[in-house]
């Protein structure tokens, strides 16, 4: 499972229409999956998972401000479903699920709380207990592939990554999730340099690579070379959760994402709980099952779509005992199946998907014993023998390689990102051993770079939708980054405005500028 | 003509727009909406006052100068940099300066301006490319303005490298910028298996199409093919991977009500509607909001002093009906 967000913290506004990204995840999807862990730890039920929480998303979490921000925003969501309890007294369906968010977000509230307000620790806590595997990811979820002719900058996103995730979790990470799942042959020596033992592709990463693997993407391969093995994702598991078409998400009983009471209430009614422009937003209170493709909506039943997910649960196990006997038959030896998703489907976009996840975990655990979870280190360690490759250039993306972050409408961000890259360098190069005021602006350069980076600005970009705070944060940091570029260089560090922009962007205190060469 | 005007009243309009696009902009927190002593005392606030009050003071300008709200149109660094998009397609972009073309023009006197710009694509798999050894190449003419290309080269599994330069009219090349190397992947799985891991062709067939979970009979090659077709690939953060809202038709309305009941008593009394206990504000008002159905509601409110010795009781009769 793959956890990321961009970098959205804006101390400079009091409200921030892009930082309920982040409340959003945490009340829909990451409260959920540790309610999740907490009652499988608590039945004695053995799961593995392994899972990305991105070193941006880590920041986020851990950062004091956008803690206290959740608090207010999940307050007003409990003092919001409150009323809307008390507003559909008339109307029975409407008024138990008003009553199903109130407790939604009071539990979202106490787990919050439970964790000091930092949901690190709850996810550190199920890693220790063996059962989750936390992996990193680019530093800023940089899109290596296009950065491939500035490696230093590859190198960087990975080791800064690296770093980070052993300062927050005690050791060092065993494997990454690749960003996009953006896989460029070569990078496997900078995974190397930082002792990461392990990355994902996807599939035609792994089936289009040099030479054929053996066990197709059955079976982790180890890069020519470095030695660093790949593990290939699986589409057919993909498919039945991912797909529009054929996916779980869209049976008719679960709940509707698109109408939202943000939208759908009276103005005036609503306005405490929207953006403080009147902007309408999603509150994440949905009243409404999927009901059928039109766009007429019933009422969600909460037991209809618990039925449902368990259902799903057993269909998905159920394909997987089938796959895995057929692939044993023909390998000769067991097969590993690669089923990797965003988590923000887990609940957010999938309001059921943390329940199916709990069901498919215990019936995986108790009613059957032909497959079992496993984590890629866990594999390995069985597993130690592999196939040599070289895995192909791939990503998860539109069409499979780089289009989605490279095309007319965000093609203009490399020149800029690759000269910031060069001058990156070129500063680390020319400072091997900075001290003070000079260091500081070396390591914020480097946050600087580093932020402007983010795939999800040039994806955003590439959608075509709410470009302006994409296009604003990409020319903010390259800015920034150019600016202490030329005061390094003409030996004039403006130390309030570096201040400044140390607060504003302020993950990563521990950056060291040499990791960019 | 007609157009001709028609870009000139364009001009004028953008002319005449420019200084309103300087004024401050009506960003979330503006200095007006706080007092300054306020902001001042944030950190963080220092730039953003910076972009909000531009003109307006001084001070502000200065630091408002001393940081660009553009990113610069050139680094001073000529070079041309070439990546891959996918399994054909190559992006390439350059930066020539005014002192590189100076040089050129110096050299080759009338000839600069009657040569053709162009981008030479080389194929140079397997081998070391000395600038003459490469397997083949193709030219792409490009124009005055470009600065960037994407290149067809309908070649998965090869590598590549460009120069940009100039096509004489005795048809020599004069190359003035290389680029880097790079490599497309394959559109396909590899011909080249290990000896000792040899596997079955047709074993190999049923795990590359079930590796793109399309079943056990795929032919090798045509999976990949399908599953472009299918569209199986991640979103990303903003858009749902779950489904997209149908409209059947844009034209639409809805109509709903509420009812809002409201009133007053002692701020001690205890008030109870439809027989359940609410909270009165601190002046003994309250306010009530509720969906309305279709149908009659009967709303009796009570109100009971604090002593227990006196009551009230109104009853709303409140009847809904939708045709």
């Amino acid at each position: 499972m793959h956890g990321h967000l961009p970098f959205v913290r804006h101390p400079e506004h009091e409200d921030f229409l892009e930082e309920d990204w982040l409340y959003e995840a945490i009340t829909e999807t990451y409260v959920p999956l540790i309610s999740v862990f907490e009652g499988l730890v608590a039945d004695g039920i053995d799961f593995r998972i392994t899972m990305t929480l991105s070193p941006t998303l880590i920041s986020m979490l851990s950062d004091s401000l956008l803690q206290e921000r959740y608090l207010k925003h999940i307050n007003k969501l409990i003092e919001l479903s409150n009323k809307e309890m008390e507003r559909t007294k008339w109307q029975e369906a409407f008024r138990r699920l008003a009553e199903m968010y109130f407790n939604r977000f009071s539990h979202a509230r106490d787990i919050f709380q439970k964790y000091n307000c930092n949901l690190v620790n709850a996810f550190k806590k199920f890693q220790d207990l063996g059962k989750l595997e936390i992996i990193t990811c680019g530093a800023t979820h940089g899109f290596f592939p296009l950065m491939d002719v500035c490696r230093d900058s590859v190198r960087a996103q990975v080791k800064v990554a690296a770093n980070h995730y052993e300062s927050v979790f005690g050791r060092r990470p065993r494997g990454i999730w690749l960003p996009e799942c953006g896989f460029c042959p070569g990078h496997d020596e900078i995974l190397r340099e930082a002792q990461i033992r392990y990355f994902f592709t996807d599939s035609h990463g792994l089936l289009h690579g040099t030479p054929r693997p053996k066990y197709g993407v059955f079976a982790p391969v180890y890069c020519r070379g470095t030695g660093v093995a790949a593990f290939g994702r699986d589409l057919e598991s993909s498919k039945q959760v991912w797909s529009s078409i054929e996916g779980y998400p869209g049976d008719y009983n679960y709940r509707e994402f698109y109408r939202d009471i943000g939208f759908d209430l009276e103005f005036d009614y609503i306005k405490p709980y929207i953006h403080p422009d009147g902007v309408r937003i999603n509150t994440g209170i949905k009243y409404y099952r999927i009901t059928g493709s039109g766009n007429h909506k019933e009422p969600y039943v909460a037991e209809w779509a618990r039925d449902r997910a368990a259902e799903h649960a057993g269909n998905f196990m159920f394909n997987r005992q089938k796959q895995a006997c057929y692939l044993n038959d023909l390998m000769g030896k067991p097969p590993i199946i690669i089923s990797p998703y965003d988590a923000e489907l887990f609940g957010h976009w999938w309001y059921e998907g943390p329940m199916w996840l709990d069901f498919l975990f215990r019936k995986v655990a108790c009613d059957q014993n032909e497959i079992r979870m496993i984590t890629p280190s866990e594999y390995l360690e069985e597993n130690p023998r592999n196939q040599v490759i070289t895995p192909s250039l791939s990503s998860w993306g539109y069409k499979g390689y780089s289009e989605m972050w490279l095309q007319g409408s965000n093609d203009w961000l490399y020149r800029h990102l690759h000269a910031a890259s060069e001058r990156m360098s070129e500063l680390s190069r020319s400072f091997p051993r900075a001290e003070g005021l000079l260091r500081r602006a070396l390591n914020q350069a480097l946050r600087e770079l580093l932020l402007a980076q983010s795939s999800d600005w040039a994806f955003i970009l590439g959608t075509g939708t709410h470009t302006s705070y994409a296009v604003r944060r990409t020319k903010d940091h390259l800015l920034r980054f150019n600016r202490i570029y030329e005061d390094i260089k003409s030996n004039n560090i403006n130390e309030n405005w570096l201040s400044d922009i140390e607060y504003k962007d302020n993950l990563f205190p521990n950056i060291d500028y040499q990791l960019h060469q | 003509m007609k157009i001709l005007n028609k870009v000139k009243e364009k001009l004028k309009k953008i002319i005449r727009a420019k200084p309103v696009s300087l004024k401050p902009k009506k960003n979330k927190p503006v200095s007006a909406e706080r007092p300054a002593s306020v902001i001042r005392d944030i950190p963080g606030f220092q730039e953003t006052i910076a972009v909000n009050t531009k003109f307006s003071h001084p001070e502000d300008m200065r630091a408002r100068s001393a940081m660009p709200q553009e990113l610069p149109s050139c680094y001073g660094k000529d070079k041309i940099i070439l990546q891959v998009r996918d399994v054909r397609w190559l992006h390439t972009y350059w930066e020539l300066g005014s002192q590189a073309i100076e040089e050129l023009k110096n050299k080759l006197g009338d000839d600069f301006y009657r040569a053709k710009k162009i981008l030479r694509v080389y194929d140079v798999t397997n081998i070391v490319f000395n600038g003459s050894n490469a397997n083949s190449f193709f030219d792409i003419q490009y124009n005055d303005f470009a600065n960037s290309w994407y290149i067809d080269t309908a070649g998965p599994g090869r590598c590549w490298c460009v120069d940009l330069g100039l096509m004489l009219t005795d048809g020599r090349f004069i190359t003035i910028l290389r680029s880097n190397v790079v490599q497309t992947p394959l559109d396909g799985p590899s011909w080249i298996t290990d000896e000792e891991w040899m596997i079955p062709e047709d074993i190999f067939a049923r795990l590359y199409g079930m590796g793109f979970g399309l079943g056990k009979s795929s032919p090798v090659g045509r999976s990949w093919q399908e599953r472009l077709k299918k569209g199986l690939f991640s979103s990303g953060i903003s858009s749902s991977p779950v489904r997209k809202e149908v409209k059947e038709r844009s034209f639409w309305m809805k109509v709903d009500c509420e009812l809002i009941v409201y009133g007053a008593t002692e701020p001690d009394a205890k008030v109870t509607v439809q027989g359940q206990p609410i909270n009165l504000r601190p002046d003994g008002t309250f306010t009530l909001r509720y969906y309305l159905p279709d149908g009659k509601q009967i709303i009796p409110v009570k109100a009971t002093s604090a002593d227990k010795l006196e009551e009230r009781t109104i009853t709303p009769i409140v009847t809904r009906e939708t045709r």
